[in-house]
């Protein structure tokens, strides 16, 4: 009997209601009081196609996805062939053979099959096709023996709104899954039980939710953006909330239009912000280098996917961290965080607005689809400690014309800041090289004066940047480093590899940039192997970390770039050969 | 208070960087004029241009001035009017900056209808790259890089705007610095996205389309019997007629504005108090649970 742990995925056609029907699953096993990571699988496109939908369930909070699939609801053929493989021994299949048959060859001998004709049962018994997706809930629910009343509760909450007609119906479908169950596998058992976790009020929230709502609370009040997955999200929740709280969107005609309006309402005075994933990011690069130079603070979200180009939009990868870093021309100072969960996604959007007012510069926070666009259970925020630093912002009253600068050079490299309508701040702030006046000028000492002092604010600014987080055991010979998704899956590893009786630790970091060079060090004291995991093909944060420590041997990369985010056993898997004397060792 | 600005309350310390003789010296006193005639005050105009020798424009006005990205004066304006209603938004550039490189956001701009005001100052070449062809120079125009005549055909910028859905076009003549005053003082007080496209002659690199051409081809629409600049299809055909340039206020109409569109409160965003206790978070959290 395997308790308290299990990876559900819903496979069929796009539009199918895999989604709703994972999201509902997910309910469930949060009024369990079990722990939920979602993954989203689909296709770049809105009717057909295979899509399936991720839900894993346990008792440890913020994991990623399974090793495997425990329970593959498969509403067609395709699902079925698209996954076999990734299923667990001793897993089971649901099966809808209304109208499709299992070949012989799929028929894995170490899962258990059910096959059970939900459309046929929605359709005759029920009278709506379309509420298979719920039998099969209630199948599921039969088959992993969760709490029928938590199971109709969830249900009732979610369709609530939608009339009494539309939960009854639910209801009965639930029911009727559950009776073909009974009456059909009463002596075949799945083999997997759920019992309740432990209670406590708990939220349930994509990565993206959860940033949208950190930004609203810390102030943000205008936010331009161009539709793009996985980003979209932010600007459709911001949408609605930002007018009730005397704000505004603006849905731009491209990327270019989207961050220069952002720069704009933040010179203006105004927590302004964009989202975007790759391909807007390109596009907004040579403007955010003029946030740089014009010391505008704006905030900037990258939800990243796979690319380049148009690649694969609705899959996961960690391919533009080069990007975030290095893109455009000239050099700016610009800070990089990367939050490992989606509490640290609420906790770094509010960060990344006091980042970018204090220090003025672009903050970028970067996310990615495994991420931003996953469900996961956390608690509850904490509102109060949310802080709204506006640094040496002068937004009211006025200033000496003739003595005030903008670009002032100071000690910690930041200037005080008017914005329009403050007497006597009148100014020029133009894209060019300019002194502390804002008047043009390619005066060499002026030149280097002003990159220093626009510099010097990286240099300030590093006691205010999330540090690293530490897990596993300290002095361990086996190290870890990543970043963003991948915490998920790293921390699990850390976690199974101690139950096995090999130490780890694991570096999560949370700055990219500036790159945290000190912690990197530290890490690497007594490491004989230090593993970096990421999803690229180039090793792009493996590149940044060896021009802290250069060329040492302990040093292993560990990448996967198919898209998909890492299963833990991908990562224990090649650390437990590491550690096997008799194997070799043969890590890319 | 406002009846006592002249000019000279508009004027920066920064020497201009101007040919002698470019028509782009018009056009910034004709604003200045403008604007002391309006009684509006340095702190709250907001001044945002793009680059090119027009874009430098916004460092010879004493307002709050940026000088942004190639193309980008439009998205950059209609922000600053979204985050405060209270100021004068001002753009300019130049034909290459809002017609070439800043096209796409130049229609969008019209379409949303943001109450800012826009200046192009058309020189129908490509001044600081020294002497290319620009959007608006007529086919045939040799440059630099079109030796054997410019060989695309120009754009319209204004007929463009009308078909676009634009609530106020006029087109002035930096020499005509009277009616050029009266066009852009309508404009700022036009409530929507007003255009003013300033022929602006190029004395260094354009040959063809000097003062004097112009003076032979402008014509005043405001002189012509019946002219009705509340009716689109007149607007068009005089826009788009051949041999002739139309000054004046071409067309002009009342329609929503973008603050209206997204029912911008009265209070600027950029004067809200932000406080984190406001209890609807709380409420908002909820929704996740």
């Amino acid at each position: 009997m395997i308790l308290n742990s299990v990876e559900v995925m819903f496979g069929g056609q796009a539009g199918d209601g895999s989604l709703t029907t994972g999201d509902l699953i997910a309910g469930v096993f949060k009024r369990m009081g079990l722990e939920v990571y979602t993954y989203k699988d689909f296709p770049s496109r809105i009717r057909g196609g295979h899509t399936n939908y991720v839900i894993r369930a346990g008792v440890s909070r913020d994991y990623g996805m399974a090793d495997a699939v425990d329970a593959l609801v498969a509403f067609d053929l395709e699902a079925v062939e698209a996954h076999i493989e990734e299923m667990r021994p001793g897993g089971f299949v649901v099966f809808d053979n209304t109208d499709e048959a299992i070949p012989e060859h799929l028929r894995r001998a170490d899962l258990n099959w059910y096959e059970i004709p939900l459309a046929r049962i929605a359709k005759e018994d029920l009278g709506l096709e379309l509420v298979r997706n719920t039998i099969s809930l209630g199948v599921l629910g039969a088959l992993l023996g969760m709490d029928p009343t938590i199971v109709r509760a969830d249900v009732q909450g979610v369709y609530a709104r939608k009339g009494e007609k539309v939960v009854d119906l639910n209801l009965r479908a639930i029911e009727a899954g559950e009776r073909y169950v009974h009456e059909h596998f009463a002596g075949q058992p799945s083999g997997y039980g759920l019992t309740r976790g432990e209670e406590g009020d708990r939220l349930i929230m994509m990565g993206n939710d959860a940033i949208a709502y950190g930004a609203l609370v810390a102030g943000c009040r205008f936010m331009a953006g161009y539709p793009i997955t996985p980003a979209t999200d932010i600007l459709e929740w911001m949408s609605k909330q930002l007018p009730k709280f005397g704000g505004v969107t603006v849905q731009a005609e491209d990327e270019l239009a989207a961050i220069n309006m952002t720069l704009g309402a933040a010179f203006a005075g105004v927590r302004a912000m964009t989202a975007t994933s790759g391909p807007g990011q390109s596009l907004m690069t040579e403007a955010i280098g003029l946030a740089g130079t014009l010391e505008i603070p704006v905030v900037i979200v990258e939800c990243a996917r796979a690319g380049p180009s148009t690649g694969m939009p609705t899959k996961t990868e960690q391919s533009n961290l080069n990007l975030l870093i290095y893109g455009g021309h000239g050099e700016i100072p610009r800070v990089v965080i990367a939050p490992g969960t989606v509490s640290e996604s609420f906790e770094f959007a509010a960060l990344a607005f006091n980042l970018a007012d204090t220090y003025q510069l672009p903050v970028f926070l970067l996310t990615e689809q495994a991420l931003c666009q996953s469900k996961a259970t956390l608690a509850p925020f904490d509102l109060e400690a949310v802080a709204i630093e506006r640094g040496k912002l002068i937004d009211r009253g006025a200033v000496v014309f003739g003595e005030y600068k903008r670009f002032a050079f100071t000690e910690d490299g930041v200037s005080p800041r008017v914005i329009p309508g403050v007497e006597g701040g009148m100014h020029l702030a133009p894209g060019s090289e300019h002194n502390d006046g804002g008047v043009i000028t390619e005066n060499s000492r002026n030149r280097a004066r002003m990159m220093e002092k626009r510099f010097r604010k990286l240099e300030t600014m590093r006691d205010d940047l999330p540090k690293a987080l530490l897990h596993g055991v300290a002095d361990a010979d086996v190290g870890i480093i990543g970043y963003g998704a991948n915490r998920g899956p790293i921390a699990e590893a850390v976690d199974r590899l101690a139950a096995m009786g090999i130490p780890t630790r694991f570096l999560q970091l949370r700055t990219l940039w500036p790159f945290p060079e000190d912690e990197i060090r530290a890490f690497f004291r007594g490491a004989q192997h230090v593993f970096v995991v990421e999803n690229n093909f180039t090793g792009q944060l493996d590149r940044l970390i060896r021009t802290v420590v250069g060329p040492v041997p302990a040093l292993r990369a560990l990448r996967k770039y198919d898209g998909r985010p890492f299963r833990p056993i991908e990562i224990i898997e090649p650390i437990q050969r590491l550690t096997d004397a008799d194997l070799p060792v043969e890590v890319r | 208070m406002a009846t006592m600005l002249t000019p000279k309350d508009f004027a920066t310390a920064t020497p201009s960087w101007w040919c002698p003789g470019c028509g782009d010296f018009g056009v910034l006193a004709a604003l200045k004029q403008a604007l002391a005639e309006l009684g509006r005050v340095p702190k709250d105009v907001a001044f945002i241009s793009g680059i090119g020798c027009s874009g430098k424009i916004s460092g010879y006005v004493h307002s709050y001035a940026f000088h942004g990205v190639h193309g980008r004066a439009l998205p950059v304006a209609t922000a600053v009017k979204l985050a405060n209603r209270d100021l004068t938004v001002i753009a300019a550039g130049g034909d290459g900056d809002g017609y070439a490189i800043g096209a796409g956001h130049f229609v969008h701009a019209v379409r949303r209808n943001p109450d800012l005001t826009y200046i192009v100052m058309d020189n129908q070449t490509y001044g600081l790259t020294k002497g290319q062809a620009s959007p608006t120079s007529a086919t045939g125009y040799v440059a630099s890089v079109s030796p054997n005549g410019n060989p695309d055909a120009p754009i319209n910028g204004l007929a463009l705007a009308l078909a676009a859905g634009a609530s106020f076009l006029a087109r002035g003549f930096s020499a005509q610095p009277k009616q050029l005053v009266a066009l852009l003082k309508a404009a700022i007080e036009h409530r929507g996205f007003s255009i003013v496209e300033v022929m602006s002659p190029c004395v260094t690199y354009n040959k063809v389309n000097t003062y004097a051409w112009f003076k032979e081809h402008v014509e005043d629409v405001a002189q012509r019997p019946d002219y009705a600049p509340n009716d689109r299809l007149a607007a068009f055909d005089a826009l788009t007629r051949e041999g002739q340039i139309p000054l004046g206020i071409v067309y002009e109409d009342d329609r929503p504005t973008l603050e209206d569109g997204v029912r911008l409160g009265e209070t600027p965003i950029a004067r809200l108090e932000l406080r984190t206790d406001d209890p609807r978070f709380a409420t908002l959290q909820d929704t996740f649970r």
